[in-house]
């Protein structure tokens, strides 16, 4: 057994280690964050509401999406849809981490949940998955990556919307390839042969395909269940 | 400041996405998973970022496409930090010399 302190020690260890790892995901997270808030306050919104939206919403997609079907007054129920919508993959992304938080009271595991974004979550999974040796999922580790990119999203996008639309061009420099490029390390770092790989390469072509050939927003969930079916079909073979 | 309208909107959006958020891990929370649900939830991760990524693979030009090979050479090859730069820099590159 370990002493309360000791576990204190790891915690706080366990922290600055998911806030140090974060750091790569943030060159990535800045850019767009800066675009999303010139971008709101060219559609009229205030800071403070920008600051509100990134805060209390905290998911991109979605804000993004918001602020291109932005009128003057909003047409709520067409934003609100299209929120759940372009979200929905949280609905499988907290699906996975229930079985590796159940260890958890709710009282903690709730609140963190509204910190979990692609980012946060992917690494957190990954962290736990990635090595070869069995490691548990990390809460703490999680809480510091899922926090600084809150608190970085926040931050951002508030001064996008401060300094405004001179900003709109910074897209065209390439950072918004930081996405892809975590997300691909990521996969790498999940990658157990080609057999195991198959529900990503379906969710890929579904996605494409929607995106393709469906209205806005649709790839996600169909791209995303499209996969989780072959699993599902392939899970009998072991 | 801020209108009621889009405080309303904001609020709803906050609802709506943060119930994403939970209904997942409330439907699945303390069920024991058989093999084949074991094996959906190990393919889910990488089923939702590959999907997230999917425009990527669609949405440009040839100049896009080579960027996105490069980001994807570089994904095998590196670690997270270089990775990224290796994929910013080239990116911005490529968007620059195809105008």
């Amino acid at each position: 057994m370990y002493s309360t302190s000791e576990m204190k020690l790891y915690r706080w260890a366990e922290l600055k280690r998911g806030i140090r790892d974060a750091f790569p995901v943030i060159i990535g997270l800045v850019p767009l964050a800066l675009v999303l808030g010139a971008q709101a306050s060219k559609k009229g919104m205030s800071t403070v509401e920008v600051s509100l939206m990134t805060a209390l919403n905290y998911a991109g997609g979605s804000e993004f999406a918001a602020i291109e079907l932005w009128s003057s007054p909003p047409n709520i129920a067409v934003i609100v849809a299209m929120t759940f919508l372009i979200n929905s993959r949280h609905i499988v992304m907290g699906a996975t981490l229930a079985p590796l938080l159940k260890h958890l009271p709710f009282r903690k595991t709730l609140p963190a949940l509204f910190f979990m974004c692609d980012e946060s979550w992917a690494m957190g999974v990954a962290d736990a998955r990635g090595s070869s040796r069995f490691q548990p999922f990390s809460f703490h580790y999680y809480l510091g990556v899922a926090l600084l990119l809150w608190f970085n999203w926040v931050a951002f996008t508030s001064l996008g919307a401060l300094i405004g639309p001179a900003l709109t061009d910074i897209r065209a420099w390439g950072f918004d390839m930081a996405f892809p490029a975590v997300f691909l390390v990521l996969l790498r770092g999940m990658w157990k042969g080609l057999k195991f790989a198959l529900p990503w390469l379906v969710s890929l072509l579904i996605a494409c395909g929607s995106w393709l050939w469906l209205p806005q927003g649709w790839f996600v969930p169909t791209g995303a269940l499209g996969g989780l079916l072959v699993a599902y079909l392939l899970g009998g073979d072991r | 400041m801020i209108s009621f309208d889009v405080a309303l909107t904001i609020a709803l959006m906050g609802l709506a996405t943060y119930s994403t958020r939970l209904i997942g891990f409330l439907a699945i929370h303390k069920l024991a998973l058989n093999a084949r649900a074991t094996r959906v939830m190990e393919a889910a991760p990488g089923c939702v970022l590959i999907t997230v990524i999917a425009p990527r693979f669609v949405a440009g030009n040839m100049g896009e496409l080579l960027a996105l090979a490069i980001t994807m050479l570089a994904a095998i090859r590196f670690s997270l930090l270089p990775t990224v730069m290796i994929s910013v820099i080239s990116t911005g590159l490529v968007r620059h010399l195809w105008g």
